[in-house]
């Protein structure tokens, strides 16, 4: 498959500020771009903003100020919300489809034709192993495989950026490797990806970047060596406790 | 790293004709037929057999007893408002417990954060209450039909009424289902609601025979002018004029379909 290249980042956020109802500002004035073509990881720790924000990107939430596009478009705008491909960190599959169902309605919501649904269902069965379970509904799957299904549906419509939020929390170490392996080669097609992650390990294996955020702030951003470099220490998870001290 | 180009992504937008332009719609309103008939032993049969019930021990048992109404048979009389009250409820309990599920279980995000438009998210999510009422009222004619025999006298009134009550309490569930915060909610509004002011709305009598004040009272039950037209449309009588009930019933629902469109265009109560 060959792709055209682009030069207009994949998501640019600019004062992107969310306050929920009850008063609670997740989010203040965040400002950060993800260049097309990146693997960009999103560490922090629980309550720092990575949801917000992924949820603000995925027009699931309503922000209270700033700016997000997608690909230069408004994130609101239909031409936009189809570049997005979103596995949420929760396993939010539809209790009354079966795993067909589920990849030809997602879809169907995403504008293809039932033809094209059909054969990228197909596809992406087959990928992520699903194929002899194409009848079955999804409260009858293991952890698993509902894990391969929320990431089959989410790159069923074959979006240029795939958001993954903890794609592996929870899924046994065989699993992930081969989620691993396979996000590894949707990168390498183009696709840009944006991971939120509680493993370091998985982020300095996967991400080309990594962004720190806590308290609705971005604290730094850069490679793996670059943040042990920046933080003058050995390892991530050094990188990780440095910056999260220092911003608490 | 060469990115894909969003421009080749956007190939799947679609293009061309309304069904085309519309999949979105088509789809999610698939997704809420296809969930009606997966679970059709409760959501037609389960329905049908309590009406039908009701048409028999009602109807035939205690009808031969009970003199004519308004120049109808008893066991005729009762059959547009049984009809009435199982579609209205399917209606709305269709829809307020698929958008409740959808929210509680969080695969409603797979909609919201799709391309569709706001109107086509709640239109879609409306289709399967309209769908599922309309199943069960020509399910519980066809079987209604040799036992009593109902006529339909204005046709096309009979259309504008279930239009009307379709529209009405598919939006109401849908309204329900976004704001409720547990099972209970909805089902309050069915048990506590729609189910008391059908029986109060003229289901097994004629209003017209209540003594003041209940005479008068029975005339702010939504559920009285919904049953009156859709006996007028079967049987030619009312206790009102149709076209008063039919006003009534186009301005509720305008009130509904406003409320509902005004919810999914915010993401009021749908996001945080």
């Amino acid at each position: 498959m060959e792709h055209a290249t682009t030069s207009v980042p994949a998501l640019e956020l600019r004062g992107l500020t969310k306050r929920y109802d009850d008063g609670f500002l997740a989010l203040e004035g965040f400002d950060m771009t993800v260049p097309a073509g990146e693997f960009f990881g999103l560490l922090g720790p629980n309550g720092a903003g990575k949801t917000t924000l992924i949820s603000a990107v995925c027009n699931l939430i309503r922000t209270t100020g700033g700016e997000i596009r997608i690909f230069g478009r408004d994130h609101r705008v239909a031409e936009a919300r189809r570049l997005i491909g979103l596995a949420e960190q929760d396993i939010n599959l539809d209790r009354f489809l079966d795993v067909e169902e589920t990849l030809l309605y997602h879809g169907g919501y995403y504008g293809m034709s039932r033809a094209h649904a059909k054969r990228r269902a197909a596809e992406m069965m087959e990928i992520m192993d699903l194929s002899g379970k194409a009848k079955t509904r999804a409260p009858k799957l293991s952890g698993g495989m509902r894990r391969r299904l929320l990431i089959a549906r989410a790159l069923m419509h074959e979006p240029p950026l795939l958001i993954l939020d903890e794609p592996t929390a929870g899924v046994d170490f065989e699993l992930r490797l081969d989620l691993w392996q396979y996000i590894r080669r949707l990168h390498g097609e183009g696709t840009t990806v944006l991971l939120t992650t509680h493993y370091l390990e998985e982020a300095e294996e996967l991400c080309n970047e990594i962004a720190l955020i806590r308290g609705g702030r971005l604290l730094a951003r850069d490679s793996a060596d670059g943040l042990r470099a920046h933080y003058g220490v050995e390892t991530l998870a050094d990188v990780y406790v440095k910056a999260m001290a220092a911003a608490a | 790293m060469s990115a894909i180009d969003p421009a080749s992504a956007e190939a799947t937008a679609p293009t061309g004709s309304l069904a085309d332009r519309h999949r979105g719609l088509i789809a999610l309103s698939g997704r809420e037929v296809n969930r009606v008939l997966k679970l059709w032993q409760q959501t037609i049969a389960a329905p049908v057999v309590s009406s039908f019930l009701f048409i028999l021990v009602f109807g035939l048992s205690l009808g031969s007893r009970i003199s004519g109404v308004e120049g109808v048979d008893y066991d005729v009389f009762i059959v547009p408002g049984l009809v009435t009250m199982a579609m209205v409820q399917a209606a709305y309990s269709n829809n307020s417990s698929s958008v409740f599920q959808a929210r509680f279980d969080r695969y409603i995000n797979d909609v919201l954060a799709s391309p569709m438009k706001s109107w086509e998210v709640n239109l879609g999510l409306s289709l399967g209450g309209a769908v599922r009422a309309l199943l069960i009222a020509i399910a519980l004619v066809l079987l209604a039909l040799p036992v009593v025999s109902v006529p339909v006298e204005h046709p096309l009134e009979l259309v504008l009424a279930v239009f009307l009550a379709l529209v009405l309490f598919s939006s109401l569930g849908v309204i329900v289902g976004v704001y409720a915060q547990s099972w209970d909610h909805a089902s309050f509004v069915q048990n506590i609601v729609i189910v008391p002011l059908s029986f109060l709305g003229g289901t097994f009598y004629s209003v017209d025979t209540l003594p003041s004040p209940w005479q008068e009272i029975s005339h702010v039950n939504p559920l009285f002018f919904v049953i009156n037209a859709v006996r007028y449309g079967f049987l030619g009588v009312s206790d009102v004029s149709v076209w008063l009930s039919l006003g009534v019933m186009a301005a509720l629902a305008a009130v509904m379909v406003a409320w509902s469109s005004w919810l999914f265009s915010t993401g009021r109560k749908l996001k945080a």
